[in-house]
């Protein structure tokens, strides 16, 4: 008896000397947990807050007061007012003789290629269009917010560094004395960037946009969505109710399967293969894109269209075929109402994904230098993620932080999207 | 009439026909019984009226160019027609950019207005005969099945037969873009081992795919050695599993076994936005962010790291797949019996020594199956090594090397050279080939793991 | 629920409308080709958009032996209308044209490109002779001792080309053999070396096809590392790597002139004034050539041939001047100018 009584002390004793270390390695272990979780918090944080920090300035951009005198005498030297010769105008001239006002000591070559460039390339442009919608502007004085040139606008925004040597930075010091002049008499603001959101991409900086763009994506996601959205629903619908149990069926899972793992870039071949060079399908068409995207997004809306499915409760089912309802019609007006928002919310997430791929869409040739806006699925045009890529690629300083705010927008249209999605849920979520 | 017109009255008469059928069926059960509930009568009717209507508007829009073109093509000039065919599309295209009223070159050629107005002319025709071919169509038919309705017919069976074999149908698809996406890139792949020995490929130790494009071309020999570039896949692949692995572990298991219901409601939305990231912007941070500062951090601590370092890489790459393996761990966690948990809590174990003595022992199989499906995802992925890693397919296990991978190599040859007889071009739909091997045989095998397990425990 | 799913359906089919209603004819140009004539062709497609009624161009960049290959497919509107060069197009390729029914070609000559070999600015600025890019790049380089036979290149560093060179690995970042690029600096740098050994330039009279393979071919065991068509992303990497050189057309040296800097060839500096004066001997010319069976069918070519030609663009004080384009000497470019308004095509190599 005082044997096992000294064994119980004995095994206690160890146990009770085991035990500090035993709780040590349980608040390691905890800890362990909670670092990898902050692992990922802190992250999200750098992530954003590096993202945010690169793109904000983007939303602005920097702008100088302007009067610019539209001299009939370089317009249109003829009085003809015909549009093939103002076309053809010298506009650019008018521009540099109204910086000329400001600094009238500029002379030799150099210096006027200097001063015409502190203003974006774009102005003359933005006055041709000016002049062609109103001739009665011709011979007028008009005071105007023009862009200020990409580099001028970056060492406003404080990304050039002036303290370095001039042959080491972008902008001359010329231009640095000349834009702290035009400050000192506050011609120059920020002001908000709306090219960012009305234009299509361009080589300048300054006149670059995401419109372009959006409105690719836009049709991508329409045919991804009337493509696959039916298509899967359907698929899912005989899969789960109705598909027999036999090979054949388990061969279709399988390929299911298998499709939602399939890498996405392997799509691209399938499109550059398939519908271009077999069905001769153009290149760079949203067209394209939207049907490799809904054949990736297919295997996704029909797992979550299963998914949907199988949440109604089978008394749901077994109801509507006690009172005589035939399969199709317990299926049809019972099961599927009832998975119906499950089934869009899971389209909608598989959506946000399609729409946020890229891959797929370089192997199509969606990464052409497209100015215009695509007005119909057949127009060559970008996309919201190739559009970054494409940014993320150029050369010029003021590109870095217009690629911040595409992924900016194109993280909002996610964001969106997936609110939807669970919003959706929500609503109609029923607890059985 | 217009097609968006001739769109709407189908729509129109498509509603039109069911509530017809549907009365028709409402009338007889005065006088009759019927053996289907009179909507089903009206779905018959439609289905009637919309399947030739549906029919012609997809033959129309097949075949209702070329047919034009054509038409036209035989109505120009016998001087244009004397042309070569490719000279003709030309000159087609001239006819049409005229017809849609779209501005033109300006230099146009003798008939030109003529052709334009053919051309409308002949596609307005065909438009008009599909539009009322199949209006009448879709009439008679639909005429033919309302005079058909009657108490016996057996509706219901027919519209239920015509309905599962569309969903049939539905599900095949998903066989026809398996078979496509194996087809397209068998067949070029196949092109490709006609010219590179399938060895040379498989076990060469050199990737340098440079082909002289033209003959008088010096310098150049290709060679499709792909081992460099399976290494740098697998090393990327690697580092980024290093990361998640651990990382999406823990993450899953203190989100299950100790985090308070409050932690979990944050936490789990946190891990779905990092899932929802587009991997092109995971590719931006990469590339603009975090691979210079590992290049600076290296420089401090004496270090010549590159910036195209598969380290950078592979850490994005392993944030990004964080989401999936904590997900499917979860997942294989939450599945483990709760009477395991009690058996060991009730020998006097710890949480810790419960979670990996019995949790995860037992959970194993799960999550190595977890495990692969995050591998096949992280050597499938594109965008982040496409933006962040290199090109030099140098062989190298040094994750401060820059290394290349498949996908990059994919996206360089099939990116603006759009030549297809050449192995250079042919070479990305072999890597393609084996990507869709690797990633296949990975997927399957862990889903026979994930789901031979679940079988062990429900 | 009935209800909405008609309507949802209603919803689908109008949206598939525009879909039926678009048309099939092409009216926007299409242009591919080199990646160095890439970045001016696209500001010359911009302006050009925004400025006439016409649609803008669509450029895709495929390196000039691309874009001549798919150039020459054919005529017709699947076919581009325009392709840029960085170099002259060959006998074979107008042959292979001509194959395809590709007879007449514009040829337009839009100016000088310098290639320049550079480094980053966190190096020092290196002097090189053409004969020491030579013995650098090439795989078999005349025996050391003299004796006129080629060994296989032993170099390793820039210190065993030249003993007054840094001791720093061979490292350049070039273009693929697809890039005009990287014809031009074959044939001006690596040629012009070779020609500075007499026995390699004898070889030129008996053996021209020997004289080729041994003068513009560049080594593939490792210090030439390809870095793709995409001359951008070869300048990132001399940003990232110091120690590396990277070969690249002039414009690029300018867009990024506060990072990189080129090195002395021949004891001469790539700038502006250099290359265009001729002093800096390793440039070519830059091209685009047009299909004239084309002009008159796609809307917008001649206006944009004008375009490109005008002495806005291309002329002493053209736009793409700033983008680093060496203008043509006025008399070169009045020539080109009236063969682009009239439209003369090229008849043959001269």
């Amino acid at each position: 008896m005082s044997n096992t009584l000294q064994e119980t002390q004995d095994i206690s004793e160890i146990v009770n000397r085991g035990l500090k270390k035993r709780y040590r390695s349980e608040f390691m272990f905890r800890f362990y947990g909670v670092v990898s979780i902050l692992f990922a918090v802190v992250f999200l944080l750098v992530f954003f807050s590096s993202i945010i920090s690169k793109g904000y300035s983007a939303f602005t951009q920097g702008e100088l007061n302007m009067k610019i005198y539209l001299n009939e005498e370089v317009i249109d030297p003829d009085r003809l007012r015909d549009e093939e010769e103002i076309r053809y105008a010298n506009f650019d001239k008018l521009v540099l003789d109204s910086l000329k006002t400001y600094f009238p000591e500029v002379s030799s070559r150099k210096e006027r290629k200097e001063l015409k460039s502190l203003v974006s390339s774009g102005t003359s442009l933005r006055l041709q269009s000016m002049v062609l919608n109103d001739y009665s502007l011709i011979g007028q004085e008009i005071d105007i917010w023009v862009r200020l040139d990409s580099d001028i606008d970056m060492y406003l925004k404080g990304n050039i560094d002036v303290s370095l040597d001039e042959s080491q930075r972008r902008i001359s010091d010329n231009q640095v004395r000349w834009v702290q002049e035009l400050q000192e008499q506050n011609l120059i603001s920020q002001n908000f960037n709306s090219t960012l959101f009305t234009a299509g991409d361009s080589r300048e900086p300054e006149l670059a946009g995401v419109l372009g763009a959006l409105v690719g994506s836009f049709f991508m996601l329409i045919i991804t969505f009337i493509v696959a959205f039916p298509l899967g629903v359907a698929a899912a619908i005989y899969l789960e109710e109705f598909a027999p149990k036999n090979r054949f069926i388990d061969f279709v899972e399988v390929n299911i399967n298998n499709l939602a793992a399939v890498p996405s870039i392997i799509y691209g071949l399938l499109g550059l293969a398939v519908f271009i060079n077999f069905f001769g399908m153009p290149r760079s068409a949203p067209l394209v894109g939207g049907l490799v995207l809904a054949l990736m997004t297919f295997p996704v809306i029909i797992i979550a269209s299963r998914a949907a499915l199988q949440s109604v409760p089978p008394s749901i089912t077994d109801a509507a075929l006690g009172v005589g309802a035939s399969k199709i019609q317990t299926v049809f007006d019972h099961v599927f109402p009832l998975a119906l928002p499950g089934m869009l919310t899971g389209s909608i997430i598989g959506m946000a994904r399609a729409l946020g791929e890229s891959a797929p869409l370089l192997m199509i040739g969606m990464v052409a230098f497209v100015v215009d806006v695509p007005t119909s699925p057949l127009d060559s045009s970008a996309a919201l993620p190739v559009q970054v890529y494409l940014w993320a690629d150029a050369p010029e300083r003021g590109f870095v932080e217009r690629t911040s705010a595409a992924i900016l927008v194109l993280l909002f249209f996610l964001l969106l999207m997936n609110s939807t999605a669970i919003w959706l849920r929500n609503k109609f979520e029923t607890k059985w | 009439m217009s097609i968006s017109l001739f769109l709407i009255s189908i729509i129109f008469l498509g509603f039109l026909s069911f509530f017809w059928g549907k009365r028709k069926a409402l009338l007889l059960k005065n006088t009759e019984s019927l053996h289907s509930l009179p909507r089903y009568y009206g779905y018959y009717s439609l289905a009637w009226f919309a399947a030739p209507s549906l029919l012609i508007i997809f033959l129309w829009l097949l075949f209702s160019e070329s047919f034009v073109t054509n038409q036209v093509i035989s109505l120009l000039p016998e001087s244009i027609r004397a042309l070569s065919p490719n000279e003709i599309t030309l000159r087609m295209n001239d006819v049409k950019n005229l017809a849609a009223g779209n501005l033109i070159a300006g230099e146009s050629f003798i008939g030109l207005e003529q052709a334009a107005a053919n051309y409308n002319r002949i596609t307005k025709l065909v438009q008009d005969v599909a539009i009322y071919s199949s209006l009448v169509l879709s009439l008679a038919l639909f005429i033919f099945s309302y005079r058909s309705i009657s108490g016996k017919l057996r509706a219901r069976n027919k519209v239920e037969k015509i309905i599962s074999n569309l969903l049939l149908a539905s599900a095949t698809v998903a066989i026809f873009a398996t078979a496509g996406i194996l087809l397209s890139v068998l067949f070029e792949a196949i092109r490709f081992f006609q010219i590179i020995s399938f060895d040379d490929f498989l076990f060469g130790l050199t990737w340098s795919p440079q082909m002289a494009i033209r003959e008088d071309q010096v310098g150049s020999s290709g060679l499709f050695g792909a081992i460099p570039l399976f290494a740098g896949t697998a090393l990327i692949s690697l580092i980024s599993l290093t990361v998640a692995v651990p990382v999406g572990l823990m993450t899953a298991i203190y989100l299950s076994e100790y985090a308070p219901s409050k932690v979990r409601s944050y936490t789990k939305p946190m891990l779905e936005i990092l899932s929802g990231i587009p991997t092109v912007v995971y590719g931006f941070f990469a590339a603009i962010t975090l691979a210079p500062f590992i290049r600076d951090f290296g420089v401090t601590i004496g270090l010549d790291i590159a910036s195209e370092s598969a380290l950078g890489v592979g850490l994005v790459m392993g944030i990004m797949i964080i989401p999936l393996v904590s997900s499917l761990s979860d997942d294989v966690i939450s599945a483990v019996p709760q009477a395991m948990r009690d058996g060991s809590y009730g020998l006097g174990a710890t949480k810790s020594e419960t979670i990996k003595k019995v949790i995860i022992p037992a959970a194993l199989p799960g999550i190595v199956g977890g495990i692969l499906l995050a591998a096949s995802r992280a050597i499938g992925e594109t965008m982040i090594v496409v933006m962040a890693a290199g090109l030099s397919a140098r062989l190298s296990f040094n994750p401060i090397d820059a290394v290349t991978t498949v996908t990059v190599q994919i996206v360089t040859l099939l990116v603006g050279d759009q030549e297809f007889d050449s192995p250079k071009t042919l070479a990305a739909f072999a890597l393609g080939l084996t990507l869709f091997v690797v990633t296949l045989a990975l997927n399957f095998y862990a889903l026979k793991i994930v789901r031979k397990y679940r079988e062990q425990y429900e | 629920m009935k209800k909405s799913i008609s309507i949802f359906a209603a919803a689908i089919l109008m949206l598939l409308l525009p879909l039926t209603a678009s048309a099939a004819a092409r009216d926007t140009i299409k242009i591919v080709g080199s990646s160095t004539v890439y970045p001016f062709a696209t500001v010359v497609a911009e302006r050009f958009g925004k400025s006439t009624k016409f649609n803008t161009p669509v450029i895709e960049s495929t390196g000039s032996g691309g874009g001549l290959k798919l150039f020459c497919k054919g005529i017709g509107v699947e076919h581009p209308d325009i392709t840029n060069a960085s170099r002259r197009i060959k006998q074979k390729e107008i042959d292979n044209c001509a194959k395809a029914g590709v007879t007449d070609i514009i040829e337009i000559k839009i100016g000088y490109d310098g290639i320049v070999i550079a480094n980053s600015k966190k190096a020092d600025v290196l002097a090189l002779t053409k004969r020491q890019i030579f013995l650098a790049l090439a795989p078999e380089i005349p025996h050391p001792n003299g004796a006129k036979q080629l060994i296989k290149n032993p170099n390793v560093t820039w210190r065993d080309v030249d003993s007054s060179l840094p001791n720093i690995k061979i490292e350049v970042l070039g273009p693929p053999p697809t890039s005009g690029t990287r014809d031009a600096f074959a044939e001006l740098a690596m040629e012009g070396g070779c020609k500075t050994f007499k026995w390699l330039k004898d070889i030129k009279k008996e053996n021209k096809k020997r004289y080729k393979a041994i003068c513009r071919s560049v080594r593939e065991d490792g210090p030439y590392i390809e870095a793709g068509e995409n001359d951008n992303l070869i300048v990132q990497k001399l940003n990232a790597n110091p120690k590396a050189l990277g070969v690249f057309g002039y414009s690029f040296l300018v867009e990024n002139s506060d990072s990189i800097q080129g090195s002395f060839v021949d004891g001469v500096l790539p700038t502006f004034e250099n290359i265009a004066q001729g002093d800096y001997k390793v440039s070519r010319p830059l091209y685009f050539y047009v299909k004239k069976a084309h002009i008159g069918t796609i809307p917008g070519m001649k206006e944009f041939l004008r375009e490109f030609t005008a002495d806005k663009t291309i002329g002493q004080d053209g736009y793409l001047t700033d983008k680093g384009l060496i203008p043509m000497p006025s008399g070169e470019y009045s020539q080109f100018r009236s063969a682009a308004r009239k439209l003369s095509t090229l008849s043959g190599l001269n």
